[in-house]
């Protein structure tokens, strides 16, 4: 991706990427830091497809924060305020987003050398209180009834309607982007890949995309149609399995059960591309790790038939009236606060923002092959559902036309022994959640010093905290089912 | 018959059967989803599994949620002495039907009490769901039975399911059972109210009073829930038998046949309902309950236009 460096004084930070952000086309990608001593903002152009990188140096640990103006940077400044301590003035509420009690005030991991054990920690966390009578809270999590990942909801009610809700992540902070930056460089997929395994293949590719980038080297033709498709098979799974948690939440459990069995299906064309079904170690920085040839007319037969299996499970849901009406007006987002908040993936289509990574940025075999952007005007529940119904056909008609398509030739390319100095690898893939950021930096010795990661769920956190506001409590499994969100994406 | 047999059947049909009938609907379910699921005795094993198992009780309880565990079971069991739901029954006592709402409502409280006992935030907004549900059902309750009391020229349970007599008017019968039904799924939390099957603390209505509830309470609680259920729907299964006139001038033990296996009909319905329906957002559950009561309506007024001596 062709990136544009330039130095941003703190004080003109704000003004000007307000003015960037007017540009049609222009969005915020990643805030962060690369040793604390100063800020790192990314900026892509979806027009040119490319990227601008902005160095803040900081003289002192405060820095002018964006939120007052940009709002979707909230997110990301408590984040670096937990991980570099650099602290955003005039941030409206500040808090901890990663790091909880079991760390002291002043430990901040991402600063060189400041891993240390912490005796006796105490961190404050103090929930948004709402008042007035009849107020009552109902903390949820962070260990739920399902196999789910941790994460605290608190709820502020009057009666059965949701005023606030309050957001606690962090219990799956496992430090990852610094365990990266420590691991030999061919180790390092592996850990990029686990960071959230239902979106092995996205993270995997969206690793090696950054140090491809960061090499500037090309990966041959059959290995981006092959990492193509297996990112549209993990969508096409996943996209199945939220529909049918989805269906399983309003208590449909005909399709729910039918639809869990076809994501058994969409997991076995996984395990027909490498071996696994989550395809665990298929992409990695230089190509693909093997070649899937002698199983590429078995796959497009299992597409086939999911095809047409997945027709009459996702008719039922979308024909059933009574369903219909369940979903329908329920977790609101409108189009203008998706757009102020950044969010990404089907949650923005749904909102009727058209953003999809795969029309843009090089990932995979895209933007070159092109492709029509599903999205709906409602912003609820029910156009989240269509969005990704929509998109599991779209996928699964583009997984055919990969198949049909797909060159000859090698897989992989030797990458070369060292990586530059003082460069920056940028890696955006489009996820099933949406857009997915991987960013790498290398220091004058050619050694990687910082890897920063972006899920889509970072912004579209917050789309949750928005939509449940006055809709009714028993209805936020059913809104939270419909963001699918990651807490090990955001955790990190 | 011999008193022995009839209290041995009694016994059998009052301690077998919740179970099983909750097993079939199950089974049915997971036949409907194309998995194997359970066996059908397999409430059984779980309820014998819950016997053995070590209780935990909330640091905030105090001794009302264990005794509203065993009021609620023994007020169920007291209805079903009262309640005639099966033709052969060792003591058939005057049940009139006021008495027995009130007796549903007795056990309805003790569960409420021992939710909010549990002091967790999900019984007591279970609790205040599960109130204001019966509150909108009970009329509908009380109109469907009242229907019957017209045409039965009496408040008594016991005549108005007396199994040997009857002009009977068929609509109503069809009517109130239907009424029966339809309210026994939303007073037992089944779909398309509650969903019982979810995990999901936050939809929860029936199932969030039980979240505190553990080991011989637990066992307690689903004991009298299953039996709840088998009343409804053998009340509800009588009613849809009695629209064949000729179902009064059969012999006890046939009547007894045709009444259980009426039950495990009916239990294998609500699974397929189950199956087919889609829960519906608490907002538009007070729809529902008007149908329920106007079917319970229509089943009074045909009463009462039926009813030569009002």
């Amino acid at each position: 991706m062709r990136l544009k460096e330039l130095t941003v004084l703190d004080i003109d930070r704000a003004a000007m990427l307000q003015e960037r952000l007017h540009q049609p086309g222009t969005r915020l990608g990643l805030i962060t830091s690369i040793d604390g001593a100063q800020l790192i903002t990314l900026i892509l152009h979806t027009v040119s497809g490319e990227a601008e990188l902005w160095h803040t140096p900081l003289q002192s640990n405060r820095y002018q924060s964006l939120t007052p103006h940009i709002a979707q940077a909230h997110w990301q400044e408590r984040s670096v305020w937990d991980m570099f301590g650099l602290f955003p003035v005039g941030h409206p509420r500040l808090k901890h987003n990663l790091l909880h009690q079991a760390f002291r005030e002043s430990f901040f991991p991402l600063v060189p050398g400041a891993l240390e054990d912490s005796a006796f920690p105490h961190r404050s966390h103090t929930p948004m209180k709402v008042s007035g009578s009849g107020i009552y809270e109902v903390p949820v999590g962070p260990i739920h009834a399902g196999i789910i990942e941790p994460g605290h909801f608190r709820f502020s009610c009057l009666g059965e309607v949701v005023y606030n809700l309050e957001i606690r992540l962090g219990y799956l902070h496992r430090g990852v982007e610094k365990r990266i930056v420590e691991t030999p460089l061919s180790k390092q997929r592996f850990i990029a890949e686990a960071v959230a395994s239902d979106s092995a293949v996205a993270y995997a590719l969206a690793h090696a995309t950054a140090i491809e980038d960061l090499c500037d080297i090309e990966v041959p033709d059959r290995a981006l149609y092959l990492r193509s498709l297996a990112l549209e098979v993990e969508r096409v799974a996943m996209h199945i399995s939220d529909l049918g948690g989805l269906a399983g939440d309003i208590g449909y459990l005909g399709v729910a059960a039918t639809l869990s069995r076809l994501r058994g299906v969409a997991l076995q064309m996984g395990e027909l591309i490498c071996g696994s079904r989550l395809m665990r170690g298929f992409v990695c920085p230089g190509g693909v790790l093997l070649d899937p040839d002698n199983h590429l007319l078995q796959l497009q037969t299992l597409t086939a038939q999911l095809q047409n299996k997945i027709l009459s499970p996702l008719n039922a849901l979308l024909s059933n009236q009574v369903a219909i009406d369940r979903l329908d007006k329920i977790g609101r987002v409108s189009r203008r606060l998706a757009a102020d908040f950044g969010l990404t993936g089907p949650t923005a289509r749904a909102s009727d923002l058209v953003y999809d990574v795969r029309q843009h940025f090089p990932h995979g075999i895209y933007p070159q092959v092109s492709l029509a952007v599903n999205s709906e005007s409602g912003g609820d529940v029910l156009s989240r559902t269509k969005v990704r119904i929509a998109e599991v056909k779209s996928s699964l008609n583009i997984i055919q036309s990969f198949i049909d398509s797909m060159p000859a030739g090698s897989v992989f390319r030797n990458l070369p022994r060292d990586l530059p100095a003082n460069s920056f690898g940028i890696g955006v893939v489009e996820s099933h959640r949406g857009e997915l950021i991987h960013m790498a930096c290398t220091d004058e010795f050619g050694k990687l010093k910082r890897y920063a990661i972006k899920d889509a769920s970072v912004n579209n956190w917050t789309a949750l905290a928005i939509a449940v506001r006055s809709n009714l409590l028993a209805d936020f499994p059913l809104c939270n089912k419909s963001f699918a969100l990651s807490y090990g994406g955001h955790d990190l | 018959m011999s008193s022995i047999a009839t209290w041995s059947s009694y016994l059998l049909t009052v301690i077998i059967f919740p179970p099983l009938c909750l097993g079939v609907v199950r089974k049915t379910k997971a036949r409907l989803q194309n998995r194997v699921g359970p066996a059908v005795w397999q409430p059984f094993f779980d309820l014998h599994r819950l016997t053995k198992k070590r209780e935990t009780l909330s640091d905030t309880m105090c001794g009302v949620f264990r005794l509203s565990t065993v009021v609620g079971l023994s007020t169920t069991f007291a209805l079903a002495w009262f309640i005639p739901w099966v033709p052969i029954k060792p003591w058939s006592p005057h049940a009139d039907i006021f008495t027995v709402i009130y007796l549903f409502a007795l056990e309805r409280f003790f569960t409420l009490l021992g939710a909010m006992d549990s002091g967790s935030a999900f019984g007591a907004f279970g609790a205040s769901r599960d109130v204001t549900l019966n509150l909108l059902v009970e009329p509908a309750l009380c109109l469907a039975l009242v229907s019957l009391s017209i045409i039965a020229n009496s408040t008594d349970l016991g005549a108005i399911f007396s199994f040997s007599h009857f002009s009977t008017v068929s609509l109503v019968w069809f009517c109130a059972g239907t009424s029966i039904f339809l309210t026994s799924l939303a007073e037992l939390g089944r779909m398309p109210v509650d969903d019982p099957t979810t995990h999901l603390e936050l939809t929860m209505i029936h199932e969030a009073m039980t979240l505190e509830a553990s080991a011989r309470n637990l066992f307690l609680l689903e004991f009298t829930r299953m039996l709840k259920l088998t009343l409804f729907l053998a009340l509800s299964a009588q009613c849809y038998l009695r629209i064949w006139a000729g179902f009064a001038t059969l012999a006890p033990f046939q009547q007894e046949l045709l009444v259980l296996i009426g039950v495990l009909l009916m239990a294998i319905f609500v699974g397929i309902l189950e199956s087919l329906v889609v829960k519906l957002q608490w907002r538009k559950v007070p729809e529902f309950v008007a149908y329920i009561v106007t079917v319970s309506l229509i089943s009074v007024f045909v009463a009462m236009a039926g009813n030569t001596s009002l």
